[in-house]
């Protein structure tokens, strides 16, 4: 099968930004898997940048092929998260993203400080395995198993702690067991992310996993809405399309994307979707604290 | 050729492909406008269209104008890349210039080069930029033609020992000091210490403490000119005097050093490929061209983007059609007399002479050729 | 040289505690993340160097406006920005990611009409001679950070435990809900305390501007990280705490690079926010107005 020419073109042109679409949504579940158990963890951009790296080295030094190197590509993300995991997850709320954040930056200054990484020259010259069904097939999949977890009776645990996490664990929620399980998860789709996004634009460097890509995949999940899986998944497109968007103004493209965050948090404070996949009635919203 | 790029890719998707226009030519450049490092890209674009305001009077390849699209990069890689695909595949770009740092070349010359389409590099001094591919050309010096001039200059001074400092959070800093230190060894002077600092960093008493202690006969910094800036101002609050020589890579070849650090920065060598007094052909020109346009003074970047545009310019009149394989080939086989001197590449696509390069200081706030 | 490296380090230490006095009580007495307050620390250098270069205003004149300045700045922002979350479920949440937005356009506005480049004051808006003492080198402009951090930490630890309106402040950190029914206006301190957190980043920005000769939009987004690490350690709303919390960090970064190896000066930092945070994270001192973790 040909594509027309013209067709062929376009896809080429809007490649980076088609995969983008696919590896930030994976981002955004990332978030949305912590922050729907009521958790401010910020490691998200720590676990991608531990999964670009191992996944970068392990395709050009050990030369595997990358279906194994995608799966091995978890691996150094999970083990981080069983680390910190147990310490950091006593924190709540701001202190609990001030830790991951602190760690996240702790692991840039190691790039930066190691030789066999480049330091903040990076790792140039990544071959390009990532296709895109691949991308999106991976994106599906994780959707589709957080739809099938949120229906369970894991999903109506996971609402309780996000509601109130004193009561749930009163309830007999093992919220501690329950907070690590997210984590390690959040660390599994983060590092597929970061492995598949090294694996597409052949360059890969320090900078890229500090606190601003942290707060921008935190900004993902939180202008979508994190009342279900689709809802960060939106929040990521939206903010990815958004800078193509506005390529004729240069000028005021960041302000831009500023200003939409900041009305979108004041008047949709749901998020773009902010539907909950519930089967049990609402609770009445505000005043809760 | 600028077409409106209406916003809604929805719209974009249906939209028929462009068709270069018979009567310009398209060519893109990927620049930093927005964004903490925006200084570069603007200096980079305002050489850029001064040199096509006077090559469009003439036109190329028999009367027609370059038409050239200069994109945001705002110093992000995927952003770089995403304008690289935008300008191949829509605007249909028959060659590009850009990106401004060498690690947004890293990222987009892959993507450019497996297209063949031609991309010149105005400011990418790092190692193996080249390497990427066979359509990937630099104008720009690599620091490793510049470094060693600036050391031997500072030897016949009598220097001997030298401390270095550099940035090691950015990769142009970073790939500065490599160069510097494998040069200063194979100079055979004596490393007594290397130190680094964060580019945002502000302050440097430790290092510079540290270093005075050492008593080293010249400080080399890798750095961008703010970090750059503030070392000097403050080694001069530590009381770094005259009997030290400070020597900057590439970065502190600016006149926003001697804006910013005043007279701190009097007396620190550069090695530069340009600068503002240059009196070859054409240069005091373009000096006067560029402050009636822009009110400012050129800085470097500006003066490479300049000679880069017009040997772009001469390598499309010379492929003798718009087309990038040809452009390609004619591109290596330029030989051009800018701005910055007398101007070929090597078979490897670099530039194929050092000899522009002179050694500047700088006294009371402005740069003036070493003696 | 460790008399100097020592003396670094308390400098530098110096301008951390100040950058981070108004951030720990903006964060103690709201609880909330404010991003926007690394521009109002831009923003107070900016208009200090349209005062002291446009005006020409001497600079002992126009850092007292700059502050004020800036101060009504964050009011501004802030009462466009929070009121509206403190009443939701999830307001720690919303006011990091709106002040978020507001600070990623700011910064950016503001390069787009000042310009990307480096300022510096008129030469001699303060004397850049420095004085040598048992070969240890100080410069005015690092007293003056110095004295003024020590000041602002003892009026601002006066007015909250000896004023009416201190008390005030400590109530509505401590319980908004309750403090509101004790008949204390409570977006009034709200906006108090948003005008004086905003004032102090102001004054931190001109001071440190001043010291470092060098003002740039972005300038306070660089501090930011380094904030959060001192207002942790020291403990959230604690300005005895982000006093000493921010020499230590100066000190132990300056200690660090000189003796160890530079490189790992950053890394240091944030180590110590983390193992902080694992064992204490209350602070070190154990004094944070407020709710703990």
């Amino acid at each position: 099968m040909t594509l027309p020419a013209w067709l062929d073109d376009l896809l080429w042109t809007y490649q980076t930004l088609i995969h983008s679409l696919g590896i930030n949504g994976l981002l955004a579940l990332a978030m949305y898997v912590v922050l729907a158990c009521g958790q401010l963890s910020l490691g998200q951009a720590a676990f991608m940048g531990l999964g670009a790296y191992s996944g970068a080295l392990l395709t050009m030094k050990a030369g595997l092929p990358f279906y194994l190197v995608l799966p091995a590509s978890c691996v150094a993300p999970v083990a981080f998260a069983l680390i910190i995991g147990v310490p950091t997850l006593r924190l709540s709320g701001v202190y609990l993203a001030i830790a991951t954040i602190g760690l996240g930056e702790v692991l840039r200054s190691a790039y930066l400080n190691i030789d066999a990484l480049g330091g903040a020259l990076g790792l140039n010259g990544i071959p390009e395995r990532a296709e895109t069904w691949m991308i999106f097939a991976l994106l599906a999949l994780s959707l589709t198993a957080l739809v099938l977890v949120g229906r369970s009776r894991f999903g109506r645990a996971m609402e309780a702690m996000r509601e109130d996490p004193t009561a749930a664990a009163a309830m007999g929620i093992d919220v501690a067991r329950y907070h690590l399980a997210a984590l390690v998860t959040s660390a599994v789709l983060a590092g597929i992310a970061g492995c598949l996004a090294a694996h597409q634009s052949s360059f890969i460097g320090p900078n890229e996993y500090g606190f601003e890509p942290a707060v921008t995949i935190l900004s993902f999940a939180l202008l979508g809405g994190i009342g279900n899986p689709f809802a960060p998944i939106a929040g990521a497109w939206f903010l990815t399309l958004l800078p193509e968007l506005m390529r004729d103004l240069p000028e005021l493209r960041l302000a831009l994307n500023g200003i939409i965050i900041v009305l979108a948090v004041l008047f949709l404070p749901h998020g773009l979707l902010g539907w909950r996949m519930r089967r049990t009635p609402e609770k009445l919203a505000g005043g809760a604290r | 050729m600028k077409r409106r790029h209406l916003g809604l890719l929805a719209a974009a998707l249906i939209a028929a492909p462009a068709f270069a226009q018979a009567q310009t030519v398209p060519v893109g450049a990927i620049e930093i406008l927005s964004g903490p490092a925006a200084a570069y890209g603007i200096a980079i674009k305002a050489g850029m269209e001064l040199a096509l305001d006077e090559i469009n009077q003439k036109g190329v390849l028999g009367g027609q104008k370059i038409a050239l699209t200069v994109e945001d990069s705002a110093g992000n890689k995927d952003q770089a890349i995403n304008a690289a695909r935008k300008l191949i595949g829509r605007d249909k770009v028959v060659a590009i210039i850009g990106p401004t740092l060498s690690n947004e070349m890293f990222a987009v010359g892959p993507v450019t080069n497996e297209r063949k389409i031609p991309t010149l590099g105005t400011s990418t001094t790092a190692t193996g930029i080249t390497d990427i591919g066979p359509y990937i050309f630099r104008t720009s010096l690599p620091e490793s033609d510049v470094i060693p001039v600036t050391l031997a200059k500072a030897m016949t001074r009598g220097v001997k020992t030298i401390a270095l400092m550099y940035a090691n959070d950015d990769a142009f800093s970073k790939s500065g000091f490599d160069v510097m230190k494998a040069a200063a060894e194979k100079a055979g002077l004596n490393i007594v210490t290397i130190d680094s600092f964060g580019s945002k960093d502000t302050d440097f008493s430790a290092q510079l403490t540290k270093i005075k202690g050492l008593k080293p006969d010249a400080v080399g910094i890798s750095a961008l000119v703010e970090p750059v800036s503030g070392v000097l101002l403050q080694a001069r609050q530590l009381g770094f005097g005259k009997e030290t020589l400070f020597i900057g890579g590439n970065g502190s070849n600016s006149p926003k050093l001697g804006a910013i650090a005043g007279a701190a920065a009097d007396g620190l060598i550069v090695g530069s490929p340009w600068f503002i007094g240059k009196t070859t052909d054409g240069n005091p020109a373009f000096v006067e061209a560029f402050r009636a346009k822009y009110k400012v003074d050129p800085d470097q970047f500006a003066a490479q983007a300049y000679d880069a545009m017009k040997i772009m310019a001469i390598a499309i009149d010379k492929a003798g059609a718009a087309d990038p394989e040809k452009i390609a080939t004619s591109l290596g086989k330029v030989q051009f007399s800018g701005v910055m001197g007398p101007f070929a590449f090597t078979d490897h696509r670099d530039p194929a002479t050092a000899a522009g390069v002179v050694v500047l200081t700088m006294q009371d706030g402005k740069f003036t050729i070493l003696q | 040289m460790l008399a100097q490296q020592l003396v670094n380090g308390v400098l530098l230490g110096a301008t951390y505690a100040l950058f981070a006095l108004g951030f720990t009580l903006m964060f103690g007495v709201l609880r909330v993340i404010n991003l926007t307050y690394g521009f109002t620390f831009s923003a107070g250098a900016f208009i200090a160097l349209a005062l002291t270069r446009q005006v020409g205003l001497n600079i002992a004149l126009a850092l007292p406006l700059a502050a004020l300045g800036s101060g009504l700045i964050a009011v501004l922002l802030d009462s466009l920005l929070l009121p509206r979350l403190r009443r939701r479920p999830s307001a720690e949440l919303d006011s990091l990611m709106v002040t978020l937005g507001a600070v990623l356009a700011l910064y950016s506005l503001m390069t787009a009409w000042l310009g990307p480049d480096i300022r510096r004051f008129p030469p001699g808006t303060i004397s850049a001679t420095a004085i040598e003492l048992a070969g240890v080198r100080v410069t005015a402009a690092q007293g003056l950070i110095l004295a003024a951090s020590l000041l602002l930490v003892g009026l601002l630890m006066a007015l909250m435990t000896t004023t009416k309106l201190g008390l005030a402040i400590r109530a509505v950190a401590e319980k908004p809900d309750a403090a509101g029914l004790m008949g204390i206006n409570t977006p009034r301190i709200a906006h108090l305390v948003s005008l004086l957190s905003g004032a102090l980043g102001g004054a931190g920005g001109v001071l440190i501007g001043l010291n470092f000769n060098a003002i740039q939009p972005y300038m306070g987004e660089s501090m930011m990280l380094r904030g959060f690490v001192v207002i942790i350690v020291g403990g959230m709303g604690d300005m005895r705490g982000a006093l000493i919390a921010g020499l230590a960090l100066g000190i132990i970064e300056v200690l660090t690079a000189g003796y160890i190896d530079s490189s790992l000066k950053e890394m240091v930092a944030f180590a110590i926010l983390v193992a902080v945070l694992w064992t204490r994270p209350q602070g070190l001192f154990g004094r944070a107005v407020g709710q703990r973790a």
